[in-house]
Formats: structure tokens, C-alpha cells, sequence
């Protein structure tokens, strides 16, 4: 027999005990983002973090004190001071286009009566030769890569 | 030469294109519920065979459904490791996104103790 449902879509939430203020500075403050965005015991060096549309977000990291490694080069979309960060990896700071970039990021902060609800919201889709632009109708912009949170039906028997 | 990682990136690109897509993924949707003619899948939307087809085409062609011809009829079934590989593949962005998330709460967590700590002296 044929049943139901996994969502494709991607999103992450926590309760934060702080108020918004903090959660945001530790996430445009690159001292502090060094401190969590990459997992122990790698090592995370921001490069760029330049928390306007357009602005370049690059992170990079190093293993057992290694050479650093690229980990992230990405471009913020839309910045809403303590509120909102959306970046891409499908370009580069200026709105460079990337060679290759898979994922928009949403991260949304909003007041709880406990402190912050940190929400991240990751949108996937494949990289794009011309044809599949069109077809993604890629000239809807923002609509349709929310669109993109796929969701869909999975069949198991 | 393509390496399995790449052929598996490819693989989930084209599935990720297709799922893209709302008339895609009411398809699938539908065809959860188990196999059926294109006619009968196109009855929801308003748009032409010849458009729809183009959709069924795209979902063949990322392995997620298969289709079978019979005099005139054509019916479609989900089918292939297409969504599975997505499934997987997503399940694995979750754990980092989830760790990250993680890390983010215990470093404010810390900051704040410290700083309560700090107004505490």
C-alpha cells in the first residue's frame, strides 16, 4: 500500500533565551559568528560579512590549525536590521553570479515571550543552464524561489 | 569523468527542477496516491496536453516517475530512487542546519551568562 508525505522543504527553529539584540549581533558581528557558524573543532575565519543587499558573506575554515579552506562565498539579498537576513550562494558580494550555488538562506528573528524565535529557512533548487531558467520562470524572482520550499508526496510500499 | 558525487549532484538537480514546479508537485502528489493517465492527471489544470505533457516529460526524465503506453492511453507511476536521493540528501542539510542552530543558541546562551555574571560583580 502506497501512503504519504515527507516535506522537501528545509527549516530549523529554536526558542533562544536571549533577547533579539544578541542573537542578532552574534550572528552580524563576525567575531562572534566565528564562534558558531562552522561545527568544533574546525576552525571558522570570516573573511566578509558585509550585512547589506549585495554584500559579500565569506566564511572559511581550517582543520587541526591546517591551511584555510573556502566554506562559504555568498551574497546577502535583503537585510532587515535585527529581523531578517537572506543570502545566497548563487552569487557573490556586488551580485556576482557563482559558479555554483544551491541554496537562499532565510534567517527570520521575532520576539517570543521567552526571548527570540530563530528560524532558518533553507531553499534548495538545482543550478540552471538557460532552458531550465525558463522553466523555473527564474525572471518571477522572489515568488518563485519561495515558491522552490518544495513540498511533495513520497511513496513507500 | 564523472565522479558518483557529481552524478549524484546532476541526479538531484534535475530533481529539485522538477520539483520546483506546483503542477509538478501536485503530480506527484497525485501519483502518491498510485498510478494514472495523463488525462486524468491534467483534468485539475487548466492548460493545454501539449504543456502538460512538457511537465510529464521533465518528471520522467528526473526519474521520479515512469511512464507506460497502452493503446491510447498513457499512465504514469512513481518510480526510481528520485525522491528518496532528494529525501536523503535533505535529510543531511537538516542535520547541519539543525547543528548550526544549535551552536548559534548555546554561544548567545554563554554570552548571556557571561555578561549576567559580569553585572552580578
Amino acid at each position: 500500500m502506497q501512503t504519504v508525505t515527507a516535506e522537501l522543504d528545509l527549516e530549523v527553529s529554536r526558542i533562544i533565551k536571549a533577547p533579539r539584540d544578541r542573537v542578532w549581533n552574534a550572528w552580524v558581528d563576525p567575531e562572534r559568528l566565528a564562534k558558531w557558524w562552522i561545527p568544533h573543532p574546525l576552525i571558522c575565519r570570516v573573511v566578509s560579512l558585509d550585512v547589506r543587499p549585495g554584500g559579500a558573506f565569506v566564511t572559511e575554515m581550517s582543520e587541526n590549525d591546517g591551511p584555510f579552506a573556502p566554506h562559504l562565498s555568498a551574497c546577502f539579498l535583503d537585510v532587515l536590521a535585527g529581523e531578517r537576513i537572506i543570502y545566497t550562494n548563487a552569487l557573490t558580494g556586488g551580485w556576482r553570479p557563482a559558479a555554483n550555488g544551491f541554496v537562499t538562506a532565510i534567517i527570520t528573528l521575532s520576539d517570543h515571550p521567552d526571548g527570540t524565535h530563530y528560524r532558518a529557512q533553507a531553499l534548495h533548487k538545482s543550478h540552471a543552464d538557460r532552458e531550465k531558467h525558463e522553466e523555473l520562470g527564474f525572471h518571477d524572482g522572489w515568488g518563485t524561489v519561495v515558491a522552490q520550499l518544495a513540498e511533495c508526496v513520497e511513496t513507500k510500499t | 569523468m564523472a565522479t558518483a558525487a557529481s552524478q549524484m549532484s546532476d541526479d538531484l538537480s534535475s530533481i529539485f527542477l522538477a520539483l520546483a514546479d506546483p503542477t509538478r508537485r501536485a503530480v506527484i502528489a497525485r501519483l502518491g496516491q498510485g498510478p494514472a493517465s495523463v488525462s486524468e492527471l491534467a483534468s485539475p489544470f487548466d492548460m493545454g496536453l501539449p504543456s502538460f505533457m512538457k511537465h510529464i516529460r521533465l518528471l520522467e526524465n528526473s526519474g521520479m516517475i515512469r511512464t507506460r503506453k497502452s493503446g491510447r492511453t498513457r499512465t504514469c507511476v512513481i518510480d526510481g530512487p528520485g525522491l528518496s536521493n532528494a529525501e536523503r540528501w535533505l535529510a543531511e542539510q537538516r542535520k547541519i542546519w539543525e547543528a548550526q542552530a544549535d551552536r548559534l543558541e548555546a554561544f548567545v546562551m554563554l554570552e548571556q551568562e557571561g555578561r549576567n555574571a559580569d553585572s552580578d560583580r
